[in-house]
C-alpha cells in the first residue's frame, strides 16, 4: 500500500473521532499497519513524527477523563487542525503569490503557505516573475517566529549563558536577524543576534506586559548596540560622503545640512566602540565634534596607532 | 516527490476542489503545482481508499475524475487546509512586508491580504516582523531597473567604496537585486569592459544616455560579500578579540597562531578598504604581508583634522 495511503486514514481517524484513539485501537481501524506489534509501533511513531513535522497537532489526553493512569491515546481537534478561512479575494491571492515570487523569503515556505490557502490562481504562470529580492532565512528563525506567533516564552543559550526571554519582533537589518525581547531575568529589553544563539527552546505561555514594553524602533546600528546610557553625539561628514552618511543612518539621527553641501549628523550613541567603527568608515572625511568624551576618545585611538 | 510533500498537497487541495464542485483537471494542475499523474496518482490511487471506522460506503471519500474534471465528496474531515505552521506564517508575511516596502502597482490587494492573513494567523506584522532592504538615493534604484528592463546604457556616479573615489562610469545593467539587504545592479562596466557589482546605495546619481545595448551572455553574479576575485592579497595577525572581523570580512584563508592569534590572509579591493579594516581593529591587528605603513598613514591622515582649528565647528 501507498503511505501516502495509510497517512490519510490515520489522519482522518484522528480528526474524525470523538474521543483519543489508544494505540491498539488505532491498530485496528487504521488500514495499512503491519500486523505485528513491534512492527505497527514503529510505523505509527514515524507516521506520527510526519505528520507532526507538518504542524499537525496531535493531542496526548487520557483515554478516560481524569484518569491518565488507565493509558492515553490520541486525536486531532478540528479547531486546532484547521486554517481559519482568512476570506481572500482572488485579486489578493494572486497580490500574495507576486509577493511571495518576487521576494525569496526563507525558501518555499511562503509556497507552501500559498497552497493552503487555494493555490496559485489560474492566469498567474509560476516563475513569470523572477526573485529580485533573497532575504535569507537563518537557523532559530522558525522557533523565533513560533514563540512570538504562539505567545510563549523563549530559552536560548548566548554568549556562553542560558537567557529567557518574552519575544517580541524579528527585525532584518543589512543581512542579519535580531531578535527584540523583555529579557525575563534581568527585567529590561535586550536584543538578540539570531546567528549567535545556540538551542533555543520554546517555553511556556508568556505575559503580554513585557512584551508590549519593548520599544517600536530597533536599535540595530552599531552605535545603538549597547547597555550604556545614550549620549548625543556630533559628527559632521564632508559633502563628499554627506549622502552616503545620511543613508547609513537611515533614520536613526538627526541631519543637518551645512552651506558647503557637508552635513552634521546627531546620533544617540550607547555604543562608543560601534560609534568610532561608524566614524572610521568615512576616513578623513568626516570628525566628531561633540562630546568632547567621544572626541578625545578618537584622538586617543588614532594617536595611538600613529605612533605604533 | 516524498510521501510527505505529497501528502502536504493532497491536504491543502482537497478543501478546495470540494469547494468548487467539479473543477477541470488543468485548472486543479495549474493552481497546486502538479501533473495530472500525479494528481489521478494521488486521489484516484491513494485518497479514493480511505475512510474511518467502520467502514461502510458512506464513510468513504469517494473521488470522481471523469471528463476532464475532479469530484470529491464525503472527505468532512479533510473540509479545511491544515493551519499554516510558522515557518509558513513568516514566509508568506515576510514576502508580503518586504514585497509592500518596494511599491508596487498590487499594493492595495497585498495590503488587504497581509491584514486578512495576519488576522487568521493572530500575529500583527507591523509589530512582530521589520524587513530592512536596504535604502537608494530617491530615483537611483527606478532608473536602474528601468534600463535593465529596456536595454539602455546608463552613466552612473559611482563611489568606490574600495578605493574611496568617486567615478563616472557608462554601465549596461543587466540584473538588479536585493541581497542581503541591499540593493545591486550586475552590470557590463564600459569603463573597464568587464562585469561588476554595483551597490545601489552608491550610486549618487543615474543618468540614462537614451542607446540601446545588445544584452551579453551573463556569468552568475558573486556573491556581494564574497571580496575581490583578483587584488593585493595582505596577511594581518589578529588577536583573539578581533575573531569578529574574520566573521565579517571576506578572507581568502585562516591560519591558528600563538596564544588565540591568527594568522588570516585578505584580498583587498583598494588601499582605503585597508585602512578602514585597520584603524578598526587597532591593536588587534599585525600586518605580516603588505605595506606596513598603512594604518600609520591613515591615522595621520584622519588626525590632522582634529589638530587643525579652523575644521572645528
Amino acid at each position: 500500500m501507498d503511505r501516502l495511503e495509510r497517512l490519510l486514514n490515520l489522519l482522518a481517524a484522528l480528526i474524525d473521532t470523538e474521543r483519543p484513539l489508544g494505540r491498539e485501537e488505532i491498530h485496528q481501524r487504521v488500514p495499512g499497519y503491519p500486523e505485528r506489534d513491534d512492527s505497527f509501533r514503529r510505523q505509527f511513531e514515524r507516521d506520527k513524527e510526519t505528520l507532526r513535522q507538518m504542524g499537525v497537532p496531535i493531542a496526548v489526553e487520557p483515554l478516560i477523563a481524569h484518569s491518565p493512569e488507565q493509558g492515553t491515546g490520541y486525536r486531532v481537534h478540528q479547531r486546532d487542525y484547521a486554517l481559519a478561512d482568512p476570506g481572500l479575494t482572488p485579486e489578493e491571492l494572486t497580490a500574495l503569490h507576486l509577493a511571495a515570487s518576487s521576494v525569496r523569503f526563507l525558501g518555499d515556505d511562503a509556497k507552501g503557505a500559498i497552497s493552503k490557502l487555494g493555490g496559485v490562481p489560474v492566469g498567474e504562470v509560476d516563475g513569470a516573475n523572477p526573485a529580485g529580492v533573497e532575504v535569507p532565512g537563518v537557523e532559530h528563525l522558525e522557533a523565533c517566529f513560533a514563540a512570538i506567533a504562539g505567545n510563549f516564552t523563549l530559552t536560548f543559550g548566548y554568549k556562553g549563558e542560558r537567557r529567557t526571554v518574552v519575544p517580541a519582533r524579528l527585525s532584518f537589518r543589512s543581512g542579519r536577524w535580531y531578535l527584540s525581547t523583555w529579557d525575563v531575568n534581568r527585567d529590561a529589553e535586550r536584543l538578540f543576534r539570531l546567528d549567535r544563539m545556540d538551542d533555543p527552546e520554546v517555553g511556556d505561555a508568556a505575559p503580554d506586559a513585557p512584551r508590549a514594553r519593548v520599544a517600536g524602533r530597533e536599535p540595530l546600528a552599531a552605535w545603538e548596540l549597547g547597555d550604556d546610557e545614550p549620549v548625543p553625539a556630533r559628527l559632521r561628514v564632508d559633502p563628499d560622503q554627506a549622502d552616503l552618511a545620511v543613508r547609513a543612518v537611515g533614520g536613526r539621527g538627526k541631519i543637518d545640512k551645512e552651506p558647503d553641501g557637508g552635513v552634521v549628523i546627531e546620533l544617540a550613541v550607547r555604543n562608543p566602540e560601534g560609534f568610532r567603527n561608524f566614524v572610521l568608515g568615512f576616513l578623513d572625511h568626516a570628525e566628531v565634534l561633540e562630546p568632547e568624551s567621544l572626541r578625545s576618545d578618537m584622538v586617543q585611538w588614532l594617536e595611538r596607532m600613529a605612533s605604533a | 516527490m516524498s510521501t510527505e510533500a505529497r501528502l502536504r498537497r493532497v491536504l491543502a487541495m482537497v478543501p478546495w476542489i470540494v469547494a468548487q464542485q467539479g473543477p477541470t483537471i488543468e485548472e486543479v494542475c495549474a493552481r497546486f503545482g502538479c501533473t495530472e499523474a500525479e494528481l489521478v496518482k494521488d486521489l484516484e490511487g491513494a485518497l479514493f481508499f480511505c475512510g474511518v471506522h467502520p467502514f461502510t460506503p458512506g464513510d468513504m471519500v469517494e473521488v470522481d475524475i471523469s471528463e476532464g474534471r475532479v469530484w470529491i465528496r464525503l472527505a468532512d474531515y479533510f473540509s479545511r487546509p491544515l493551519r499554516l505552521t510558522p515557518a509558513e506564517g513568516l514566509g508568506l508575511l515576510g514576502a508580503a512586508r518586504a514585497a509592500s516596502s518596494r511599491g508596487t502597482e498590487s499594493d492595495d490587494a497585498l495590503s488587504r491580504a497581509v491584514a486578512k492573513l495576519s488576522a487568521a494567523i493572530g500575529v500583527d506584522p507591523d509589530e512582530v516582523l521589520d524587513v530592512e532592504l536596504g535604502d537608494a538615493e530617491p530615483g537611483v534604484l527606478g532608473i536602474l531597473e528601468e534600463s535593465a528592463a529596456a536595454h539602455e546604457v546608463v552613466e552612473i556616479d559611482y563611489y568606490s567604496y574600495g578605493r574611496d573615489s568617486w567615478q563616472t562610469r557608462p554601465i549596461e545593467a543587466h540584473h538588479v537585486f536585493n541581497s542581503n539587504g541591499a540593493w545591486y545592479a550586475w552590470a557590463w562596466c564600459r569603463k573597464v569592459d568587464d562585469w561588476r557589482l554595483f551597490r545601489a546605495d552608491r550610486v549618487r546619481t543615474a543618468t540614462p544616455l537614451g542607446e540601446h545595448f545588445e544584452m551579453r551572455k551573463m556569468p552568475s553574479p558573486p556573491k556581494p560579500w564574497s571580496g575581490p576575485a583578483v587584488g593585493e592579497e595582505v596577511v594581518l595577525e589578529l588577536a583573539p578579540g578581533a575573531a569578529w572581523a574574520i566573521e565579517e570580512y571576506p578572507v581568502v584563508s585562516v591560519r591558528a597562531g600563538k596564544q588565540g592569534w591568527r594568522k588570516v590572509t585578505l584580498r583587498i579591493a583598494g588601499r582605503p578598504w585597508l585602512e578602514r579594516l585597520l584603524l578598526r581593529l587597532g591593536s588587534d591587528a599585525r600586518m605580516v604581508k603588505g605595506d606596513a605603513n598603512t594604518a600609520v598613514d591613515a591615522a595621520s591622515r584622519i588626525l590632522a583634522r582634529y589638530r587643525t582649528p579652523e575644521a572645528a565647528h
